[in-house]
């Protein structure tokens, strides 16, 4: 007996097209995909490199050798050259606070010593680590071949015969008190989350909300492929309703419901958690009216796409759970690589949640949202224009 | 086939549907008159489903024409007079048969008044005013087919289509659904349907359509039907009390008619006139020196006549 359940079992399993699919090869396919984002599979040699600006406010030999020193770095990419004309301190801050840089390196005069001013967007926490110790090390050595060379040239003039060994002691000594002067003349600013409460959580929010409106959305289209295996579409076809009214009407069901959910969410993130969600209330119903568009046109394209609630449900989490990968729903996108960084940008993810950012983060004007909007606005009516002409079939088969 | 009679509700005139090399429907042509109730048969694959959906508006021929009341058949002119009543249960389970009901009086262009009006009838012919607030999905077969051909016709369609309404509910539920098919039948709405159980559409319609691999091979009443292909003569069946000897001949003259075969307990044959002719037969077989355990009469039936004009032949 036990071994014909488990002989019906694997039939079943054989017959079954998609179970077999969602068993063995899904598993694969997202290890893969995972191993490609973290392991660096893809775009190896191009691992992420933290978007700078640097101003140079002294203009000193030291200095220049500073910055020389810091545009080397293959760990940094400059926005603009390090060397730009006219690059003030606070267009520099202003760079990092809408998102084009995640720091700005001021060197400055502080008490006729050079020090450094790391202005930093604290939502990459990785980025302030790597670039505090990237100019503090520049710094260390332009400063140290500097006082060599000064050393050098005072020796030379007062005991050319001094033995090497004494000057090389000399320089040690030297070099240890600047290195310890240093520590204290790199300083970290966070010029995007003082005063804000907890502001981190806002982008976890807004990568977990745009994840499950796709789910949703994703729900809502299968719903249409149980009123077609149970005939309710032929029957709802039959009477005065047409596919264009079938179609928008589950779209704007599935917006709203998407738009409450997040909604829902958020006034939880603000309650507990204290975002600021009534503070920016109208950045995000823009984002979130647009971004739930743009899932439930999504979901309704898959639903036209498949031909049964199985294939959907595989495809729906394969296409969700890769996107939500790459576009920065399960980990912040400047932890991928620049190659990545440029393909999460094919996802709805990323998209939204840049716009979640700028909105919650960085407290951009609503203007600073219309890429984002136009973007996933685009995409919200190309899917939904795919989706009726695939459901042509439907009213023609 | 009878176009004769003035302007019947629906009118099919050569209908051609094509799915690529299979020809679904071969050139049907068939009339429907003013609350007429038409069995509409054949069997698997021969077409039928083409048809309905045809006429539902969910597919358009490749030829042909469909004509409303004598007016050519536009698809959403057409849907505001046909009701169709598919064979799965198409109806949202997880809504009450009240908000079914409603919906579904929406989808076919009813509102307020109309509405209100219409929900209340459909309660009371489906006989479920007592559980209009109950959830669908909770309900039996029988009460879920009733919900769904009242669905079908909140608009007062002339033409109701049904594909298979009765399939898969009890004796009881099935002579309920079939009154609610008469009432509908008197006030004037046309009924074409397709069912599997030739005992109803005999019983319950006043024509009957057979469709076979595309073409109808047949077209009227039970009657018509009967006299054109299987005759009107009867069978009869005689159980002996032992096996026939040899069989047994009418006469001696040479060319008498004779009946049974030599070895087996049963005589059957074919007979005009019961009344006149069993029994003769029944005197003959006795004289003969058998006793009669056993006499059956079956008369020619839907089901003879449809296995005659399609064949025996499995088709799926």
């Amino acid at each position: 007996m036990i071994l014909t359940v488990i002989q019906i079992s694997c039939r079943r399993l054989l017959h079954n097209r998609v179970e077999l699919l969602l068993t063995f090869l899904v598993p694969i396919a997202f290890f893969s995909i995972f191993a490609v984002i973290f392991g660096g599979g893809l775009g190896r040699g191009t691992t992420p490199r933290i978007k700078v600006v640097a101003v140079d406010e002294i203009q000193s030999v030291v200095s220049r050798n500073v910055m020389s020193a810091i545009a080397d770095q293959e760990s940094l990419r400059f926005v603009r050259e390090h060397d730009a004309d006219g690059l003030e301190r606070d267009e520099a801050m202003e760079l990092v606070r809408s998102g084009s840089a995640t720091m700005a390196i001021v060197l400055h005069n502080d008490h006729g010593q050079l020090a450094a001013g790391l202005m930093a967007d604290a939502s990459d926490q990785v980025a302030a680590q790597v670039v505090s110790a990237v100019v503090n090390r520049s710094m260390m050595l332009s400063e140290a071949e500097y006082q060599v060379s000064q050393i050098a040239d005072s020796d030379q003039d007062e005991n050319e015969n001094k033995v090497a060994v004494d000057a090389e002691g000399d320089q040690s000594d030297e070099l240890f008190g600047i290195e310890e002067s240093l520590q204290r003349k790199v300083e970290i600013i966070d010029v995007m989350g003082e005063g804000k409460a907890n502001p981190v959580v806002s982008m976890y929010a807004s990568g977990i909300a745009v994840m499950f409106l796709l789910f949703g959305a994703t729900g809502g289209g299968g719903a249409l492929l149980e009123e077609r295996e149970n005939q309710t579409l032929d029957r709802l076809l039959s009477t005065q309703m047409s596919m264009d009214q079938l179609l928008l009407g589950k779209w704007f069901y599935m917006t709203s419901v998407g738009v409450l959910q997040v909604g829902v969410m958020f006034l939880w993130a603000q309650v507990v958690f204290k975002v600021d969600l009534i503070g920016h209330l109208d950045g995000f119903l823009m984002m979130t009216v647009v971004t739930a568009l743009a899932a439930s046109a999504f979901g309704l394209f898959l639903a036209t796409l498949c031909k049964s609630r199985g294939q959907l449900n595989g495809l729906s989490v394969i296409l969700i759970l890769t996107m939500s990968a790459l576009g920065g729903s399960m980990v912040p996108r400047y932890l991928m690589s620049d190659e990545l960084q440029q393909f999460g940008l094919w996802t709805f993810n990323a998209w939204a949640l840049d716009g979640y950012t700028k909105v919650f983060w960085r407290e951009l004007p609503v203007e600073a949202l219309a890429p984002q909007l136009g973007v996933l606005m685009i995409s919200g009516v190309v899917f939904l224009l795919a989706a009726r002409v695939l459901a042509v079939r439907w009213e023609t088969d | 086939m009878n176009y004769a009679r003035p302007t019947p509700a629906l009118a099919i005139h050569d209908l051609q549907k094509s799915y690529g090399d299979l020809h679904a429907l071969k050139g049907v042509s068939f009339g429907l008159q003013r609350g007429e109730r038409l069995a509409f048969l054949g069997p698997n694959g021969a077409g039928k489903t083409t048809l309905i959906r045809c006429l539902a508006g969910l597919t358009n021929a490749d030829h042909g024409k469909i004509f409303l009341s004598g007016r050519p058949f536009k698809s959403h002119e057409a849907k505001q007079h046909i009701g169709f009543v598919p064979q799965e249960i198409a109806l949202y389970a997880d809504l009450t048969t009240r908000q079914n009901l409603e919906a579904f009086g929406r989808f076919n262009g009813l509102r307020r008044r109309q509405l209100r009006d219409r929900l209340a009838w459909a309660l009371q012919w489906t006989g479920l005013e007592d559980r209009a607030d109950e959830m669908v999905g909770a309900f039996s077969g029988g009460m879920q087919r009733r919900v769904n051909l009242a669905c079908g016709v909140m608009h007062e369609p002339r033409i109701l289509l049904l594909d298979e309404p009765t399939v898969g509910v009890d004796p009881q539920s099935r002579q309920r659904i079939f009154t609610m098919l008469d009432e509908l039948s008197a006030t004037g709405t046309s009924i074409l349907l397709t069912t599997h159980h030739l005992d109803e559409a005999e019983e319950r319609s006043d024509r009957i359509v057979i469709l076979d691999k595309g073409m109808v091979v047949a077209d009227g009443s039970i009657e018509e039907l009967v006299e054109r292909s299987v005759g009107t003569q009867r069978l009869v069946r005689l159980r002996i009390d032992r096996p026939l000897s040899s069989p047994i001949r009418a006469g001696v003259a040479e060319g008498a008619a004779s009946f049974g075969t030599q070895g087996e307990d049963e005589i059957s044959t074919r007979i005009d006139d019961v009344s006149s002719h069993l029994p003769g037969l029944i005197e003959l077989v006795r004289r003969r020196g058998y006793g009669i355990a056993d006499v059956q009469v079956e008369a020619p039936s839907l089901h003879h006549v449809f296995l005659h004009l399609t064949g025996y032949e499995l088709r799926d």
